[in-house]
C-alpha cells in the first residue's frame, strides 16, 4: 500500500483549526502536533512467514498554557466533530493544575535560525517497495545465516521492518515545524546449540534511512550467524584488573550514563554528579563528543528540537573537558540560564586510526566487550554497574568467550581509563561511536 | 437511559482519569450503564454480526482460527516538581487488532478507526498470511466465565484528578518533613481505565474492565556535599479507595529511608559469593531468571533453555514456583488473558520438578495442552504472546534468621531494578538498588549500586533455602518488557539463600571501599 504524500495539507488546515478552538476555549497558548506513521513488519522462521504486520496509526497531541498552568493530551481521533471537545477538555484539565511561573511556551526569538541544509531523512523510494521485495528480503537474510550458522542452527529469525512518519508541529505563538522521515531495517537472531543446554543467541540488525544504503542481505545474515557461533562456550573468568575494548555498538550504552546528568532537568533536580562539573576535565585527553543534527541520512539528523529550537552542532566534550549542558525551555528558566538544547541528535565520536584488531595485537590481556546485559547508572552519584559479554585475548591470542561477568565503576574515574579509540564508527543508529579503550577495569566473575 | 454517541464519549472522555469529575452529573451516570457485557455494543455499535463479518474475512484465506481484541483507554498522570503539582499528561487509545494464525504463522492488522472499512481493511491485511481456501467461523458467541480478581465500580474511568492533587501535596509534605536532608522530592500519580472486548473465530466473547495505577515518590537526599537519591511507588489493579494515608505515608517513608541509607553504604567486594533474597520485590528475580524461560514461545521455538526440561528435576525439593493471573489487585491480575482465556493460576515448578510453561493458543496447539491463559499483549497495535502475570516462589520452613546464618559470608539483596535475561542461555543480571553485607551470619553494613550476575537454571538449583515469609510486590509501575511490548507484572519470594552468585564490583575480593 503506498503511502499517502498529500498529509501536509491536510495537516495545516487541522493544526490552525485545533490552535483557533484551543484560544477559544480559554487556552492562553498551545502547541499541536499531529503525526501519521505507515508501517510493515515482515518476520521469516523456518524458511516460512512467521509474522506480517502492517498499519497505520495517527496521533495529535496538544499542550495547552494558562496563565502558567499547564496540560498536554493525546488522540488518535482527527475529526473535528470530536476533537472540538477534546480541546475543551485538555484546556480544562490545564485549569486545574497549579500554578507554575515557568511554564509557558519557548520564547518566539529562539525558534530563529534553522538550517537549509536538504537532510534527506525520508526516502523516495519506500513508497515503491513492494511485498515481494519485504519477503525477498527477509528471506535472503534468512538464508544466510543458515547456511553460515551450519550444523549449529537451534532457530533463525530474519526480518524486515520500514516505516514513513510524517508530523507536524506548530505552536500559538509562530512555530511551525514538518518532517518526513523514512527507515528500513533488516536483521537476523540466531539461536546455536553450545555444549550442555546453553542455547547461545546472537543478532545482527541494521537500519538507514534510506534502503540503498543497507549492506548486502548476505553480509547482514552471514554476520548475525557468526556473532552467535561467537557466543559458544562462554564462561565466566577469575575476577581481575584488565584493559577492555567496548565494541562499538555497545559503546552508546555506556556513553549513555553521562547524558542523562548533563540534562537541565537532572541538575535542577539536583539529580545529577556533572552539575558542577562544566568546563572541568571529565575524561582522558583523548575524549571528545560532538552532537551533530547535519548528517545527511542519519538517524539522529534533524531540523527543529523538541522545544522548536533549531537544531545545531555542539562539541560536548572536548579532549576530556565538558563544554555545554543539554538545557531545554522549561528548566532553563527554572535554572535563569540560557537554553542550549535538551535534544541529542547524531553522537559522534572522532574515530582513531586502528582498527579493533591492530589494537589486541598489542595489549596484553584483554576482554573485548561483545554486549551488555542488564546493569543501571545512577545519574546523582556516577556509579554504574553492568553485565558484560565477550572474550578475553592475550598478546592477541583468542583465549576464550566470556558470560556472566560485570563490570563497574564511576564515570568520573571511568572515562579517565579512555586509552585509544577505534577506527570503525558504528553507523547503523544516531550513537555513531567507534570502539573504544580502557586501561585497567575490574572485570567481575568468579 | 441515553447511550453516549460515539462523537460525545470521545469528547468526553479525552478528560477522563485526569478531571472527570467535571463532567456534568447526568453524563458521568450515563457512563455507568456502560459496564456489564456490552460495552463496545453501545459505545461503539459493535455488535455480533459485526465481530462474525470481520473474522470471516480475517479467515477468508484460511487459517486455524482468527481473533479481534478491541481496546479503548484513557490513562492520565499529574506531577508533582518543586512543591507545585504542575504537570498533566493524558492519552486515549482506542482501535481494535486483527489476527489470523495458521500453525505458529501470524497475520496481523489493526486500525484506530471503528468503523467498518477501516476494520474490514486490517482484516484483509490479518488474511494475507493464508493462501486456502477459507476456514468458517462459529455462528455464535458464548463469554467464558471468569473471576474479578479487580473489582472496581461499573463506570470507573481512572482516578480523578482532584483526587489526586491532594495527595501528591501529602507525599511531598511528608518526605520533607521526615528528614531535613531532603533537597527534592518529585511525586508523580498515574491512572488508567483500559475496556477490552475478544472476539474469536471458535465462539468466544469476553469483554473486561481493568483498573491500573500507582503513586510514586523519588527523593534527593543531601549530607555533607554528597547526595542519594531513591524511588518508591505503590500501586496495581486498583481505584482510588487504595490511596489511603497509609499508603501515601509508606511511600514517602521509604522513599526518604532508602535515599538515607545510601549514605552509609558501601560496594561490596567483587566475585562470587552466598546471595540472600529478601522478601517481595526481589521476586523480579525469579521472573526475569527463570520466568521467561519457561515461556512457551520460547520453548517451542526450542530457544529457552528449559526446552528439554518437562518433567525433570529443576531445584531442590521445597521449591514450587507459580504463575498466577488470580491474586486480588496485583499488577499482573487478568481476569481474562488478551486472547480470551480465563485468568488462572499455573503451577511452573511444583516440589523441585519442571511441570508447565505458560501458555498462550499458539503454544497450546503446539504442546497439545489447554492454554494457561498467559496469552497477553500491550495494546491492540500488537498480537499476543506467552507473558507472566504474578509469579512467585512458596515460602520454606526456614526462618529469616536462619537463612541470613547460613550464608556466612556474602550480601543480603532488599531492592532489585533492571534486570535482563538472555534465555538461551539462561544468563541474567540485576542491578541492586538496596541492600546490605552479611558478614560472620549477621547483616552490617548497607551495599549500593552493584549488579549480580547469574544463570537462571543454576540459579534455581543453587536455592538452598527458604523462609516461611512469602511477600508479594505490591507496586505498579514494573512493566515487563518482550519483543517490544511492555506488559504489567507483579512478583514475589520469601527470603531465600541462593548459594552462589556474581556480584559486580569495582573492588576485588580482599579490599572494601
Amino acid at each position: 500500500m503506498r503511502y499517502n504524500n498529500n498529509n501536509q495539507q491536510e495537516f495545516q488546515e487541522l493544526t490552525d483549526w485545533v490552535i483557533d478552538q484551543a484560544k477559544k476555549a480559554g487556552a492562553k497558548d498551545c502547541k499541536v502536533n499531529l503525526s501519521k506513521r505507515r508501517f510493515v513488519e515482515i518476520n521469516y522462521r523456518d524458511r516460512k512467514p512467521e509474522v506480517i504486520k502492517e498499519a497505520t496509526t495517527q496521533g495529535l497531541n496538544l499542550e495547552v498554557f494558562i496563565n502558567n498552568r499547564f496540560a498536554s493530551q493525546s488522540t488518535p481521533d482527527f475529526r473535528k466533530s470530536t476533537l472540538a471537545g477534546f480541546v475543551t477538555d485538555v484546556v480544562d484539565s490545564a485549569k486545574i493544575m497549579e500554578e507554575d511561573p515557568f511554564r509557558t511556551l519557548p520564547d518566539p526569538k529562539y525558534y530563529a535560525g534553522r538550517t537549509s541544509i536538504d537532510l534527506q531523512l525520508a526516502d523516495p523510494a519506500q513508497d515503491e517497495l513492494t511485498p515481494e521485495e519485504r519477503h525477498a528480503m527477509a528471506k535472503a537474510v534468512e538464508d544466510s545465516c543458515l547456511e553460515k550458522g551450519g550444523n549449529k542452527v537451534i532457530s533463525v529469525e530474519a526480518g524486515e521492518y520500514d516505516e514513513t512518519y510524517e508530523e507536524l508541529v506548530k505552536s500559538s505563538n509562530g512555530f511551525i515545524g514538518a518532517n518526513r522521515t523514512t527507515q528500513c531495517w533488516t536483521g537476523a537472531s540466531m539461536t546455536a546449540q553450545d555444549e550442555g543446554d546453553r542455547r547461545p543467541a546472537g543478532y545482527h540488525w541494521v537500519g538507514c534511512r534510506y534502503r540503498g544504503d543497507l549492506p548486502s542481505l548476505q553480509e547482514v545474515g552471514a554476520i548475525a550467524a557468526l556473532r552467535t557461533l561467537d557466543l559458544m562456550g562462554s564462561k565466566k573468568i577469575q575476577t581481575e584488573t584488565l584493559p577492555i575494548i567496548i565494541e562499538n555498538r555497545g559503546v552508546g550504552r555506556v556513553l549513555g550514563g553521562l547524558f542523562g546528568p548533563m540534562s537541565a532537568g537532572n541538575i535542577q533536580q539536583k539529580r545529577s554528579f556533572l552539575s558542577d562539573k562544566k568546563g572541568q576535565q571529565v575524561g582522558s585527553k583523548l575524549f571528545t563528543v560532538q552532537d551533530n543534527p547535519f548528517l545527511p541520512r542519519a538517524l539522529g539528523s534533524m531540523y527543529y528540537d523538541s522545544d522548536g529550537f533549531p537544531a545545531k552542532k555542539r562539541d560536548l566534550f572536548t579532549q576530556g573537558t565538558l563544554n555545554e549542558f543539554l538545557v531545554d525551555w522549561y528548566y532553563s528558566r527554572k535554572l535563569g540560564w540560557e537554553p542550549t538544547s535538551g535534544s541529542i541528535s547524531n553522537l559522534m565520536i572522532p574515530p582513531g586510526t586502528r582498527s579493533v584488531d591492530q589494537i589486541i595485537k598489542d595489549l596484553r590481556r584483554c576482554m573485548l566487550i561483545t554486549d551488555f546485559i542488564g546493569g543501571n547508572s545512577n545519574s546523582t552519584t556516577g556509579d554504574f554497574s553492568v553485565g558484560i559479554i565477550g572474550k578475553l585475548f592475550d598478546k592477541g591470542q583468542f583465549i576464550q568467550n566470556v558470560a556472566e561477568m560485570n563490570i563497574a565503576d564511576n564515570h568520573l574515574k571511568f572515562w579517565n581509563k579512555l586509552v585509544e579509540i577505534g577506527n570503525d564508527p558504528w553507523i547503523y543508529s544516531q550513537t555513531r561511536l567507534p570502539s573504544l579503550v580502557f586501561d585497567g577495569v575490574v572485570v567481575s566473575g568468579v | 437511559m441515553e447511550s453516549l454517541s460515539r462523537r460525545k464519549f470521545i469528547q468526553r472522555t479525552a478528560l477522563a482519569g485526569g478531571a472527570l469529575f467535571l463532567l456534568p452529573k447526568l453524563e458521568a451516570s450515563m457512563l455507568s450503564d456502560n459496564s456489564s457485557g456490552n460495552y463496545f455494543l453501545k459505545e461503539f455499535g459493535i455488535d455480533e454480526s459485526l465481530c462474525q463479518k470481520l473474522l470471516a474475512k480475517a479467515l477468508s484465506k484460511g487459517g486455524d482460527f482468527a481473533d479481534l481484541y478491541f481496546e479503548y483507554s484513557v490513562s492520565n498522570y499529574l506531577g508533582l516538581e518543586d512543591g507545585k503539582v504542575n504537570q498533566s499528561y493524558g492519552n486515549i487509545s482506542l482501535g481494535v487488532g486483527i489476527r489470523t494464525v495458521k500453525g505458529d504463522q501470524i497475520g496481523y492488522g489493526f486500525t484506530q478507526e471503528l468503523t467498518e472499512a477501516s476494520m474490514m481493511s486490517a482484516a484483509t491485511t490479518a488474511s494475507t498470511l493464508c493462501d486456502m481456501k477459507s476456514t468458517p467461523v462459529a455462528t455464535s458467541f458464548n463469554s467464558p466465565k471468569t473471576g474479578n480478581y479487580y473489582p472496581v465500580a461499573l463506570d470507573f474511568n481512572g482516578i480523578p484528578a482532584n483526587s489526586k492533587l491532594p495527595l501528591l501535596q501529602n507525599i511531598n509534605q511528608k518526605c520533607f518533613g521526615l528528614s531535613h536532608e531532603v533537597v527534592k522530592v518529585n511525586a508523580g500519580f498515574q491512572s488508567a481505565a483500559k475496556r477490552i472486548l475478544i472476539a474469536t473465530s471458535d465462539g468466544v466473547m469476553s469483554e473486561d474492565l481493568i483498573p491500573s495505577g500507582f503513586v510514586y515518590a523519588s527523593v534527593v537526599a543531601e549530607r555533607n556535599g554528597k547526595r542519594e537519591q531513591s524511588f518508591y511507588n505503590l500501586g496495581g489493579r486498583r481505584d482510588s479507595s487504595f490511596y489511603t494515608d497509609d499508603v501515601i505515608n509508606k511511600v514517602a517513608s521509604k522513599a526518604v529511608n532508602n535515599a538515607l541509607n545510601l549514605f552509609d553504604a558501601i560496594q561490596p567486594p567483587a566475585g562470587e559469593m552466598p546471595v540472600v533474597l529478601g522478601p517481595g520485590v526481589t521476586g523480579i528475580l525469579l521472573h526475569e531468571a527463570i520466568g521467561h524461560g519457561m515461556e512457551a514461545d520460547f520453548n517451542r521455538k526450542k530457544i529457552s533453555t528449559f526446552s528439554s526440561m518437562i518433567g525433570k528435576k529443576v531445584a531442590e525439593p521445597f521449591v514450587t514456583i507459580i504463575d498466577d493471573g488470580t491474586n486480588l489487585n496485583l499488577a499482573g491480575s487478568i481476569n481474562v488473558d488478551d486472547e480470551g482465556t480465563p485468568g488462572k493460576k499455573t503451577v511452573l515448578v511444583e516440589n523441585g520438578i519442571l511441570t508447565s510453561y505458560l501458555h498462550d493458543k499458539i503454544s497450546a496447539k503446539h504442546y497439545g495442552v489447554e492454554p494457561t491463559g498467559n496469552g497477553r499483549r500491550q495494546d491492540f497495535q500488537n498480537y499476543p504472546i506467552p507473558r507472566m502475570r504474578n509469579t512467585y516462589m512458596l515460602g520454606g520452613t526456614a526462618s529469616v534468621d536462619d537463612v541470613i546464618r547460613q550464608a556466612g559470608n556474602g550480601i543480603y539483596v532488599e531492592d532489585v531494578s533492571n534486570g535482563q535475561v538472555k534465555i538461551g542461555e539462561g544468563d541474567f543480571a540485576f542491578y541492586v538498588s538496596q541492600g546490605r553485607m552479611i558478614e560472620n551470619g549477621k547483616l552490617t553494613s548497607p551495599i549500593k549500586d552493584v549488579n549480580i550476575m547469574g544463570n537462571g537454571p543454576k540459579m534455581l538449583g543453587n536455592i538452598i533455602m527458604a523462609a516461611n515469609n512469602l511477600e508479594m510486590y505490591h507496586g505498579g509501575a514494573g512493566q515487563c518488557g518482550k519483543n517490544g511490548q511492555g506488559v504489567p507484572v507483579s512478583f514475589g519470594l520469601p527470603t531465600c539463600l541462593v548459594k552462589s552468585l556474581t556480584v559486580g564490583g569495582t573492588q576485588q575480593k580482599g579490599g572494601l571501599s
